[in-house]
Formats: structure tokens, C-alpha cells, sequence
């Protein structure tokens, strides 16, 4: 069993080489290389800012009287505790959290989930202003700004970028490999030999998960960083890439042909990717993205990446991403089955 | 019997491709199974061949019930109308591929590259081939797992005078060899001294089953094809 699924996933990345997929492998990772190094820096945002007070914290009385005045600009909400502050933080709930500084006594820091964002830029304006209102000139009330994402835009970037390879390798290019050997009847020729179907399925699953593997290490060697337990990361990459790998050979047998699959696939792929890629900026994006399997992904990424969080912590995750994988490969070899749309 | 063919039917969205059909077939018969475009010729030979999954109907094959896809693949091969060759390689690894994934020796593709005059092409990459060559790769790929039972759907489609003859010539070799072969036509007058047995399929409907001696003299050649 195990040499036929070599034979074949050789075959496969062998049509890969040649249709010249292995040449958008290493374009992608590239380009973002590129792109990242030329990011411009945005100016700040006049908008609402959210920020989490601290209930039992002795915040000067100007300080929250010009705060709570400043509806307008400032919205409170007030939390139990740091842990709760962060929490909410991460849930995208607020834009930032005012704690004590330990480092100047008196003063305050806040706590942000990416000091470059524009959301951070707006706080600090904003608070700038209610000082100034409120006392003039005097001694910042904001003295440390503490971001939850370590780096700068290019490492934040990151699970935005690793996220759009693994959909654009399983939603654009398995779908249309796997629709090009139906419309052409390979897969019709290879199982006239005594291949299992389950073989030719883990082949396609092997081709994708290779190439998404490729393009990710690719991305962190030209990027020249990486987690901080890389055997738990790329575990991780392992089940995600599996799971839209078998996303995608499900969506090449729901098509006829080539162009069809790339159209399918790009219809799964938009809403897959803006969604979490968008949803750091925008409250209602954050509300919908979690319903999206690509979410599932990308939260983690975040969390593993920016935030050193540990995979052990992502048990849902890891679950929901493979039992995904597991139900579309189960759909895809029933479709084989029957022989779906192959046009015999 | 070699082939035991009971009650197969296909049903597409609109009409039957092919009504409750039963026939045998022995070893060693060379059958043309003819009849116009619709007919349901290919859609028969799709069925037997496991491309296409039978609405109702058994086929044995040499004792081997045809869902048995593993299995019924070392009895028979199928040559379809189309090559269907990884374009982008070459003629050896196609054959090797195939040969590897049907655990036949290596030794095998030499034969059936010398068997074929094939040779001369084993570095050729399939998409720079003429339609003739294609048809004789596709053909011994089909036979690398020397299977006893050959399905060829329309094999001498678009081949020229003279590739078509070739083509014949090889089918007339592999018979000869011992092998049982089904193949289509539209064109019974190609095949009068070729096979052994013609079945003639009609909307869908088998209409006539004999020898081609009965055939040429029978009704059903005169309306179809004669009138």
C-alpha cells in the first residue's frame, strides 16, 4: 500500500514540477518577503477607541473623570482584573487595557494587541488630548505602551500570509489538479491498475500538505524567524494543511474541469481569507470569522506565532481542524466512489 | 464463460444509455459491437471496463464479480477513444508508471516498447506524438498487465487509412495471441473480416447478436446502415 501511495504523490509532485505549481510555491513566500519590506506605516485613526479600566485600580480622579466625559471619543468598559483585561483584549472586545506601570510608580501603561496598529496610535492621541484638557501640561499619563504580539508589522503579518498559502494551495491549486485528471481521465487510467482508491486520495492529500509545508518553511527561512517550539508549529501547519488539502480534493470533485475549479476555488478562498484576515481590524469581522474553518487556522497561527502561546492550549483546534479534514476525505472518497462528475 | 453480462442497464438524466442487457462472451471471441453515435456502445464498454458505475445489472468476469475493481482490473484492459497519458511525460514513464502501480516488471515495458515499435519514442515527451502513436502507447499500457480480456472503445477513431490498418493489424495479433476482444464501431464495414461476432446496439436497445456472416444478410444491416 505504502509504495503505491509513494508512486503516485511522486507522480503528483512530478505534475506539479511540470505544470510549473512548484514556480507559485516559491513566488508566493517571495513576494510577501517583498511586500513586508515595504510596508508603510499608517496614520492614526480618528475613530471610537475601547478601552478596559481596572475596577479595583486607583486611577487618578482626572483621569477617569476626563474619561468618562469623553463618551464621544472613549468607551469604558470596566474589567475584574489584568487576566480579564487580556482576555477580552484577545477577543478583540477592546483596543486596549490601562493597567499601573511597575516601571514609574503612579503612572500607567497600556496594554495593547499590536503596538503599530492603528488603534494603538488612536488611544494614545486621544489620551494625549484629555491630559492636555484636563491638566495642561504635565507629567504623561500614558508612560509604556505593552503590546501582546512580540515584533513588528512583518512578524504580525505573518498568520495572514501562511493562512493565504494553505487556502490558495487547497482551494485554487488541489481543486484544479484534481478536476485536470478527471477531465483528462488520469484518474480514470489509474485506477485500471490495482491501486486502492484510498491510495490515489492520500496522494492528492500528500501533494498538498508537501506543498503547503514547502511554501511555510520557505516563508519562515526567508522571513529568518520561527516559533519558539517548532516541532509543535509545524505539527500544527501538518493538520491544517491536511485539512484544506482534503477541502480542496472535495471541491475538484464537485467540478467538471480545470476552469471550473479554479472558479469554485476562488469563491471558497475569498471568503475564507478576508474574513480572518480582516478581522483584527474590525469588530464585526471578528464576530463572523469564527464560523469560518479557516479561522480555526489562523487563530492559532496568531497565538503561536505573536503571542508564544503552546499548542496543548489549541486541543479544539487540533480537533476541529482534523475531524474537518477527516469528513471531507470520507466525502471525497464516496464521490470517487460513484465516480462523480467524471464524465465517462 | 469468460464474460457474464446479466440485466446491465445505465439510465442518464433524460433516457436509457443502455436497457437491461444480457449477453456471454468466451474466451478467445473478437466481438464488434456496433452501432450510431447514442447507440449506448461506449457507455456498454464503460460499465464493463468500471469507468462508469452500472445503475442495475451483474457482470462476471472470469469468475470475478465486476465491483470487485482491484480484482477485475488484472482481467481486463480498456482502451478508450481518448489517450488518457500524462501528456507531460514520456512514453518510458508512462509505461513504467503504469507497469509499477500493476507490479509488472520493467522487462515488460522493454517488450511492449519493442512489441509496439515504440522504441525510437521512449524519451518522447506523449504531447509531442501523433494521434497513431498515442493509440499504440495507450494500447500497450493496456497490455502490460497482460490482462485476458481487451476493451477497446473506437480505436481507430480519427486515424488516418493507414494508422487505421496498423491498428487492426495489432488487434488481429492480440486475438491471435489468445486474447478476448470487445471493440466499437460506427463503421461495420471496416471490421467484416476482422471479428468473429457482432452485437449491434440501437437506442440504447441490443438488436442483433451473431456472426458477421448473418449480420451483413440481416434486416437490421440493411436499416441501419445499408439503407
Amino acid at each position: 500500500m505504502m509504495k503505491n501511495i509513494l508512486l503516485l504523490s511522486f507522480n503528483d509532485l512530478a505534475i506539479a514540477f511540470r505544470n510549473k505549481t512548484f514556480l507559485l510555491i516559491i513566488f508566493v513566500p517571495l513576494f510577501v518577503f517583498t511586500s513586508m519590506n515595504l510596508i508603510d506605516r499608517a496614520g492614526p485613526d480618528s475613530t471610537r477607541v475601547k478601552i478596559g479600566l481596572l475596577q479595583h485600580y486607583p486611577y487618578a480622579p482626572e483621569i477617569t473623570r476626563s474619561v468618562n466625559a469623553a463618551e464621544r471619543i472613549v468607551e469604558v468598559t470596566w474589567v475584574q482584573n489584568e487576566t480579564e483585561g487580556m482576555r477580552l483584549l484577545k477577543e478583540h472586545k477592546i483596543d486596549g487595557v490601562l493597567t499601573g506601570n511597575e516601571k514609574v510608580p503612579g503612572s500607567l501603561a497600556l496594554a495593547v494587541l499590536k503596538k503599530d496598529s492603528l488603534h494603538t496610535v488612536a488611544i494614545v492621541q486621544n489620551f494625549s488630548a484629555l491630559q492636555k484638557a484636563a491638566e495642561g501640561h504635565g507629567p504623561d499619563w500614558i508612560t509604556e505602551v505593552k503590546s501582546l504580539h512580540e515584533g513588528g508589522v512583518q512578524k504580525e503579518t505573518f498568520p495572514t500570509w501562511i493562512l493565504m498559502l494553505v487556502l490558495l494551495i487547497g482551494f485554487i491549486i488541489l481543486p484544479a489538479q484534481v478536476a485536470e485528471e478527471k477531465e483528462k481521465k488520469l484518474l480514470l487510467a489509474l485506477l485500471q491498475t490495482p491501486i486502492q482508491d484510498v491510495q490515489w486520495l492520500i496522494a492528492k492529500l500528500v501533494l498538498g500538505m508537501v506543498l503547503i509545508i514547502m511554501a511555510v518553511l520557505l516563508l519562515h527561512g526567508l522571513g529568518n524567524f520561527g516559533p519558539s517550539h517548532l516541532f509543535h508549529y509545524l505539527a500544527f501547519i501538518a493538520v491544517g494543511s491536511y485539512c484544506f488539502s482534503a477541502c480542496g480534493v472535495f471541491l475538484g470533485f464537485l467540478c467538471r474541469n480545470q476552469a471550473s475549479a479554479r472558479t469554485l476555488g476562488v469563491i471558497f478562498y475569498l471568503p475564507h481569507v478576508l474574513p480572518s484576515a480582516m478581522s483584527d481590524v474590525s469588530q464585526k469581522l471578528t464576530a463572523v470569522a469564527p464560523l469560518l474553518p479557516s479561522y480555526q487556522l489562523y487563530k492559532p497561527l496568531q497565538s503561536i506565532l505573536l503571542e508564544d502561546g503552546a499548542t496543548a492550549d489549541l486541543t479544539f483546534d487540533w480537533v476541529y481542524l482534523f475531524l474537518l479534514g477527516s469528513a471531507m476525505f470520507y466525502l471525497s472518497h464516496l464521490l470517487l466512489k460513484r465516480r462523480w462528475l467524471m464524465g465517462a | 464463460m469468460q464474460l457474464e453480462i446479466r440485466k446491465l442497464a445505465k439510465r442518464y438524466e433524460q433516457s436509457w444509455g443502455l436497457t437491461p442487457t444480457s449477453f456471454d462472451v468466451t474466451a478467445g471471441e473478437l466481438i464488434a459491437i456496433v452501432g450510431h453515435n447514442g447507440a449506448g456502445k461506449s457507455t456498454l464498454l464503460k460499465m464493463l471496463a468500471n469507468w462508469t458505475v452500472p445503475d442495475r445489472g451483474t457482470v462476471i468476469i472470469d469468475g470475478v464479480d465486476l465491483k470487485d475493481r482491484t480484482a477485475v482490473v488484472r482481467k481486463v484492459g480498456f482502451i478508450p477513444e481518448v489517450p488518457n497519458l500524462f501528456e507531460f511525460f514520456s512514453v518510458e514513464y508512462n509505461l513504467r508508471l503504469f507497469a509499477a502501480l500493476s507490479q509488472t516488471p520493467f522487462l515488460r515495458v522493454e517488450e511492449i516498447l519493442g512489441e509496439f515499435n515504440l522504441l525510437p519514442f521512449r524519451k518522447s515527451k506523449v504531447q509531442a506524438l501523433s494521434k497513431g502513436l498515442r493509440q499504440r502507447v495507450n494500447i500497450g499500457r493496456a497490455l502490460l498487465a497482460d490482462p485476458p480480456v481487451l476493451l477497446l472503445d473506437e480505436p481507430t477513431s480519427g486515424l488516418d487509412f493507414e494508422m487505421t490498418r496498423e491498428v487492426y493489424r495489432l488487434m488481429g495479433t492480440m486475438h491471435g495471441s489468445g486474447k478476448t476482444l470487445l471493440f466499437t464501431s460506427h463503421r461495420p464495414e471496416e471490421i467484416r473480416g476482422l471479428a468473429t461476432r457482432i452485437m449491434v446496439l440501437h437506442q440504447g436497445r441490443l438488436v442483433f447478436d451473431g456472426s458477421p456472416l448473418e449480420y451483413f444478410r440481416s434486416a437490421i444491416h440493411e436499416e441501419l446502415y445499408a439503407g
